[in-house]
C-alpha cells in the first residue's frame, strides 16, 4: 500500500462529515436548532454518536486540510511550476476560507450560548465590510432577520463546495483507500463513544463565552481593535499568502515565510490569551 | 467566443438571483406583554430585554451588545449588565460604563396593559 497522505485522510474526513451530516440533518430543525440540537444529543436514539462524529471528523478535515496544504507546498516549492498549476493552487487555496466557515457554521446552528455569539459577531464582522458587507451578509448570514435558514443553506453548500473542490477540481478523482476509509471509520467511531461533541446552554454563560477554538484568537483582539481589521483582514492574511505562494519570486519567498510565520506566531499567542481569560 | 456567453448568461441571470436573494420578508414590529405587576427595583429577564420597575416607572433595556451583537446578561449582584463576548459593562438603564462597545444600550417602548396588570413592551421590526 501507498505511504498515507494527509490529503487522502483528509478526503476520508471530509467523506465522513457530509455522511454524517446527512444522518444528523434528518432530525435537526433549522426553526427550533437548539432544541433540536439537544433532542439529538439527548434523546434520540444514537444522536448523540452521529453528532460526535459529525462533530470531530469536520474539526479533523480542517487540521488534515492545513496540514496538506503545508504538505504540498513543501513538496513543489522547489520546482518550476506552470502557470495553470499556479492558478490551480491559488484556487484550491480558497477551500481554507470555505472549510472554515463550514466548521464554523456548524458551530452557530447548535444555537447554544456559545453558537448565538458566535453567530451575532459573525453577522457584525461581515456588515462591517465596505460596500460588500451587506450584500455577503444577505447571502450567507442574514441570522438576525431571516434566522438560521441561509447559514443552514450555506453550511450545506460549503461541505458540498470543499467536496467538489477536493475531487472534481483537485484531484479529478476521489482517491479513498477503502483500508484507509475502514480504519478512519473506525478509529472516529471509537473516539466519539469517549469524547463527544460539545453544546452548553443558551444561556448558560453569565461572565463569559469561550467561542470555538479556531476563533478564540479574533474574539480576543476584538476586545481591542476594529472589527474589520481583525474579523476579516487579519485572518485574510495567511489565506492570501498562502495563496499567492507560488507567484512569489524565489528571493522573496522568504517574506511570504516570515508573514506566515509572524502570523501564526501572533495568532497562537492571542489564542492562548483566550483559552486562559476567565473573566 | 463560449466564454464569452457563459460570463453574458452569468452576468443577466445573476440580477435577478441577487434581487431574488436580497429581498427581505417583512417583520412587523411586535408587542410582548409582561402580565406580572412589578414593584420598584424589581424586574424581569426575558431573551430580548430587561424590564425594570423604576421609580419613574417601567424600562424595557434591550439585551443587544451595541458592539456585535451577542446577548448580555444582567447581573443582579453588581446591578450591571456584561456582555460575555467581550466583557463590555453597562449600568441597568443601559448607560455605557466600559469595553469595546461604546454606545448606550437601547431602550424599547413599554407602555401599561389597560387592566393594568403588566406592561405592554414594543419590539421594533
Amino acid at each position: 500500500m501507498k505511504s498515507i497522505t494527509y490529503g487522502q485522510l483528509g478526503t476520508v474526513c471530509l467523506l465522513l462529515s457530509i455522511i454524517t451530516g446527512f444522518v444528523v440533518g434528518y432530525q435537526y430543525e433549522v426553526a427550533s436548532p437548539f432544541v433540536s440540537t439537544t433532542a439529538i444529543e439527548a434523546t434520540l436514539p444514537f444522536g448523540w454518536f452521529w453528532r460526535s462524529l459529525h462533530f470531530w471528523t469536520s474539526q479533523a478535515f480542517v487540521l488534515l486540510l492545513v496540514l496538506h496544504i503545508v504538505d504540498a507546498w513543501n513538496g513543489i516549492k522547489s520546482r518550476n511550476v506552470q502557470r495553470q498549476a499556479k492558478i490551480h493552487w491559488t484556487l484550491i487555496s480558497l477551500s481554507i476560507p470555505l472549510a472554515v466557515f463550514a466548521l464554523f457554521s456548524g458551530y452557530v446552528l447548535r444555537f447554544d450560548g456559545t453558537g448565538q455569539a458566535a453567530g451575532a459577531i459573525a453577522e457584525h464582522l461581515l456588515l462591517a465590510i465596505p460596500l460588500a458587507g451587506n450584500g455577503l451578509n444577505r447571502l450567507f448570514m442574514a441570522i438576525s432577520t431571516e434566522g438560521l435558514n441561509r447559514l443552514y443553506l450555506v453550511h450545506i453548500l460549503a461541505g458540498a463546495a470543499c467536496w467538489l473542490a477536493g475531487t472534481w477540481y483537485h484531484t479529478k478523482t476521489v482517491r479513498v483507500n477503502s483500508v484507509v476509509f475502514c480504519a478512519a471509520t473506525v478509529f472516529f467511531c471509537l473516539f466519539c463513544l469517549f469524547i463527544r461533541a460539545p453544546i452548553d446552554l443558551p444561556q448558560g454563560h453569565l461572565h463569559l463565552i469561550h467561542g470555538p477554538w479556531f476563533f478564540l484568537g479574533i474574539q480576543e483582539l476584538l476586545r481591542n481593535f476594529d472589527p474589520l481589521a481583525v474579523g476579516i483582514v487579519f485572518p485574510a492574511v495567511p489565506v492570501v499568502t498562502v495563496a499567492i505562494l507560488p507567484w512569489v519570486k524565489k528571493r522573496e519567498i522568504k517574506i511570504a515565510y516570515l508573514v506566515l510565520l509572524l502570523w501564526t506566531f501572533a495568532y497562537s499567542v492571542v489564542t492562548l490569551e483566550g483559552i486562559l481569560r476567565s473573566g | 467566443m463560449k466564454s464569452a456567453l457563459f460570463w453574458l448568461m452569468g452576468a443577466v441571470l445573476s440580477w435577478p438571483l441577487f434581487s431574488f436573494i436580497d429581498r427581505r420578508r417583512y417583520r412587523p414590529p411586535r408587542e410582548q406583554r409582561i402580565s406580572m405587576k412589578l414593584k420598584p427595583g424589581q424586574f424581569v429577564v426575558e431573551p430580548e430585554f430587561v424590564l425594570f420597575q423604576t421609580v419613574n416607572g417601567p424600562v424595557a433595556v434591550s439585551r443587544t451588545c451595541t458592539h456585535l451583537g451577542c446577548r448580555i446578561n444582567y447581573l443582579e449582584d453588581e446591578k450591571i449588565f456584561l456582555c460575555p463576548c467581550h466583557q463590555s459593562r453597562f449600568t441597568s438603564k443601559g448607560r455605557y460604563i466600559s469595553g469595546p462597545a461604546r454606545k448606550d444600550l437601547v431602550t424599547f417602548r413599554v407602555s401599561p396593559m389597560e387592566d393594568g396588570q403588566g406592561v405592554t413592551v414594543y419590539l421594533p421590526a
